[in-house]
C-alpha cells in the first residue's frame, strides 16, 4: 500500500473531477425531473462545444474568453433545439424511450465530429485554460484554480439548482411537471415554456461540462461522449431524483476514480469505478424488493 | 384409422397459411443463395465483410428479442459479444475440443457471465437496466484494454505480445468462403433456436411481460425466470458470435469493441426492425455492409454513424416495427400508386 503522500496529490484532481461529474450530474437530474427525459447526449453536447471552440481559438483567432462562450451557448442551443423538436413528440411514452433516443442525437452529433475533425495532424488537440497554471499550495500539494473553479463550479450548480426548484415559481412548475404533465398543463402552466427552460439551462450547463472535462481530461469526442458514463452514475446512485445526492455521488466517484491511481495492483482498473459503485447503489436499493410498477424506476 | 385420424391433425398442424409459405420459400431461397452463389460471386473482401455481418446478425438477434419481445434495453451488447470471443478464443488456443463444442461452451459461459451480472439489474424498471448495461460496456471494455484477446500465450490470460497466434477455424471451414458457410448455418441455428423460443411458452411470457408486468404476474408468469431467460438466450446467442467472430478475424483487438458500438448495435438493431426476426439480418447488413458500400463509393465512413442517429430518432417517432416491416409496406403502397397511375390514363382512354 503506497503512503499517504502519494495519494495527496489526487485529492485535488479527484475533487475537481468530480465537481465536473457534479455539474453535469445535476443539470442531467434536473433535466429528468423536468421532462423526463435522461439525456445521454449531455457527453456528445458538451463535446461539440469544446471542439467548435477548440477551433475557433486555434483556426479562425477567436479571442479564447468568446470562444468558451460560444462553446456554452452552442450547448444551450442544440440542447434547445433538440428538445423542442423530440420533446413533445416523446412526451407520452414510457421515460426509457425518451433516454434511448437521445443516444440517437448523441449518435448524429458524434458521426458529425469525428467527421469534421477526423484528422488531427498527429498533434493532440487541446483547451487549457489561463487559470490551469497559477494556484496555491495546501501543505505539499499544489491546487490549480482551474480544479477549485471546477469543483466550486459543481457545488455552485447543485446548491443553486436545489434553491431553485424549491423556492422559485419556474422551479415549483417543473416540479409539476415531473409529477404530472397532463395535470400541471391544466392548471395552466406553459408547459412548452418551462421544458424549453429546462432543456436550454442544462444545456447550458452541458456546455461548460464539456470545456471544464477537455481542459481537465482531454479534447476527444468519443473520450467525452462517453464520459458521460461517469455522470450516468452519479444520477443513477441519486436516483434520477436528489440533486444533493447526484452532488456527493458525483464528488465520491471522481475521488475513487483518481485516489485508486497509486495503488498498482488496481490503478488499470479505476475507470470502472462508475459501474462498480452504481452496481453497489442498485443492490442496496434493490434489497427485499421484487417488483416496482412505479412509472420512472425505483422511487 | 386411428393413426390416419394423426396424420391428418399433423397434416392440418404442419399446413402453412399463404403468408407463411412465402417466407419458407424466401427463406429457402435466400439461404441457396447465401450458401451457394454468394461465395462464387464475391471477392475475399466481400465475403469477409458479409461473414462479419451474419455473426453481427446473431447478435443483433438476442438484441433484438431483448428490446422487441420482452421490452428490455441493453446497452452493452458488443460488450457481451467480447466477452464470447474472448472465451471462445481462449478455449480454442488452450482446448483441443471440436469448434462446435467450443461454440456452444462460449455461447454457455458468456450466458452465465452475462446473466450474473445482468441479475442485479432485472430487478429495478427498464431505464436502470439501461444504464447499468451502458456502464458494463465501459466497464468490460477497461477490463479488456488490461487483459487482452488470448492469442496462445502462456497463462490464464493466454496474451502474449511476442507470439501472436491465431485463432483456429473448424477443420471443415478453414478458407474463408466455407468459414462463411459455416457462419450462415450457425446463424440459421440461433434464429431457429430463437423461432422455437418465440413459438413456445417462453414466447408467450415474453409478449405478456412484454404488455404489462403486473398482468403477466397476476396471469401467474414467473417475470423474474422469464425476464432472465431472456437475458439469458440474448447472452448465449451474442456468446456464439463472439466466438465466430474470433475465428473470423483470427486475432482479436480490444478496439474492435469499443462503447461506440454497442449503441451503434442497439441503433441499427431498432432500424432493422425488432418485431420479426428479419429485422436482425437487416441490422447485421447496415452495420457491416453499408458502411463498406460508403467506403467503395468514397462517402466518409462516419456518416453512417449520423444516419444510425437519424435512424433512432425515426424509429421512435413515426416507424417503431424498422425497416423490416416498414419497407414491405412502403413497397406495397408504392405498388399500388403506380399500379392506379397506370390504370387510370388506360380506364379514361378506354370510357372515351
Amino acid at each position: 500500500m503506497p503512503s499517504w503522500s502519494s495519494f495527496q496529490p489526487f485529492i485535488p484532481i479527484g475533487l475537481a473531477l468530480g465537481g465536473v461529474y457534479a455539474l453535469s450530474g445535476v443539470g442531467m437530474v434536473v433535466l429528468y425531473r423536468a421532462t423526463g427525459v435522461l439525456n445521454l447526449a449531455y457527453g456528445a453536447i458538451g463535446a461539440l462545444g469544446a471542439m467548435i471552440a477548440w477551433s475557433l481559438i486555434n483556426h479562425a483567432g477567436f479571442p479564447s474568453g468568446w470562444a468558451y462562450a460560444l462553446a456554452v451557448l452552442i450547448g444551450g442551443f442544440s440542447t434547445l433545439v433538440y428538445g423542442a423538436v423530440f420533446g413533445p413528440l416523446l412526451a407520452p411514452r414510457d421515460p426509457l424511450v425518451k433516454a434511448v433516443a437521445t443516444l440517437g442525437f448523441a449518435l448524429i452529433l458524434l458521426g458529425m465530429m469525428t467527421w469534421l475533425w477526423s484528422n488531427s495532424a498527429g498533434i493532440a488537440r487541446t483547451i487549457t485554460f489561463p487559470t490551469d497554471n497559477s494556484g496555491f499550495n495546501v501543505g505539499q500539494v499544489t491546487v490549480s484554480w482551474t480544479q477549485v473553479i471546477a469543483f466550486g463550479f459543481g457545488l455552485a450548480t447543485a446548491i443553486g439548482a436545489t434553491v431553485f426548484l424549491r423556492f422559485t415559481k419556474l422551479g415549483t412548475a417543473m416540479r409539476a411537471l415531473a409529477d404530472d404533465r397532463e395535470i400541471t398543463a391544466t392548471l395552466g402552466v406553459p408547459v412548452r415554456r418551462v421544458e424549453a427552460a429546462a432543456w436550454f439551462a442544462s444545456g447550458l450547463i452541458a456546455g461548460a461540462t464539456g470545456l471544464l472535462l477537455a481542459d481537465l481530461d482531454t479534447l476527444d469526442p468519443t473520450t467525452l461522449t462517453f464520459l458521460v458514463i461517469f455522470t450516468v452514475a452519479a444520477a443513477l446512485i441519486a436516483r434520477l431524483r436528489s440533486v444533493t445526492l447526484t452532488f456527493v455521488a458525483a464528488v465520491v466517484i471522481g475521488l475513487v476514480d483518481n485516489l485508486v491511481t497509486p495503488i498498482n495492483s488496481i490503478t488499470s482498473y479505476r475507470d470502472m469505478t462508475p459501474f462498480v459503485l452504481a452496481i453497489v447503489a442498485l443492490l442496496f436499493f434493490a434489497r427485499g424488493r421484487q417488483y416496482s410498477f412505479a412509472r420512472g424506476g425505483i422511487r | 384409422m386411428e393413426a390416419s385420424g394423426v396424420l391428418t391433425r399433423l397434416g392440418s398442424s404442419m399446413r402453412l397459411s399463404r403468408g407463411d409459405r412465402i417466407q419458407v420459400a424466401v427463406i429457402a431461397a435466400l439461404l441457396v443463395f447465401a450458401l451457394l452463389g454468394l461465395p462464387q460471386l464475391l471477392s475475399l473482401y466481400w465475403i469477409d465483410i458479409f461473414t462479419t455481418a451474419a455473426i453481427f446478425a446473431i447478435a443483433s438477434l438476442g438484441l433484438g428479442l431483448l428490446v422487441g419481445r420482452v421490452g428490455m434495453i441493453s446497452l452493452g451488447q458488443v460488450a457481451v459479444l467480447a466477452l464470447g470471443a474472448w472465451v471462445g478464443a481462449k478455449l480454442c488456443f488452450s482446448t483441443s475440443l471440436p469448434y462446435p463444442i467450443v461454440l456452444l461452451l462460449s455461447g454457455v459461459i458468456t450466458m452465465l457471465l452475462g446473466t450474473l451480472i445482468g441479475l442485479p439489474a432485472l430487478r429495478v424498471s427498464g431505464l436502470y437496466l439501461a444504464l447499468v448495461t451502458l456502464m458494463l460496456a465501459g466497464a468490460i471494455n477497461v477490463v479488456l484494454t488490461q487483459i487482452n484477446f488470448p492469442n496462445g500465450g502462456k497463462g490464464f490470460l493466454g496474451f502474449d505480445e511476442l507470439y501472436p497466434g491465431s485463432i483456429r477455424r473448424p477443420s471443415i471451414a478453414v478458407s474463408d468462403p466455407s468459414f462463411f458457410r459455416y457462419t450462415v448455418i450457425v446463424a440459421l441455428l440461433m434464429f431457429a433456436l430463437a423461432l422455437w423460443h418465440l413459438r413456445s411458452k417462453p414466447g408467450r411470457a415474453w409478449a405478456a411481460i412484454r404488455q404489462s408486468e403486473p398482468a403477466a404476474l397476476t396471469a401467474g408468469v414467473n417475470v423474474t425466470l422469464y425476464k432472465m431467460w431472456a437475458f439469458a438466450l440474448a447472452s448465449f446467442v451474442t456468446g456464439v458470435a463472439g466466438a465466430l467472430f474470433g475465428s473470423s478475424s483470427l486475432k482479436l483487438y480490444n478496439y474492435e469493441f469499443p462503447t461506440q458500438q454497442s449503441i451503434v448495435l442497439f441503433a441499427v438493431v431498432l432500424m432493422g426492425g425488432i418485431y420479426t426476426l428479419w429485422g436482425a439480418i437487416i441490422a447485421g447488413a447496415l452495420l457491416w455492409i453499408l458502411p463498406a458500400l460508403f467506403t467503395i463509393w468514397g462517402i466518409n465512413a462516419e456518416i453512417p454513424t449520423i444516419l444510425f442517429g437519424i435512424g433512432v430518432l425515426q424509429v421512435l417517432t413515426t416507424a417503431p416495427a424498422g425497416i423490416a416491416y416498414q419497407f414491405p409496406h412502403d413497397m406495397m403502397r408504392l405498388g399500388k400508386l403506380l399500379y392506379r397511375l397506370i390504370r387510370r390514363p388506360a380506364a379514361t382512354a378506354g370510357s372515351t
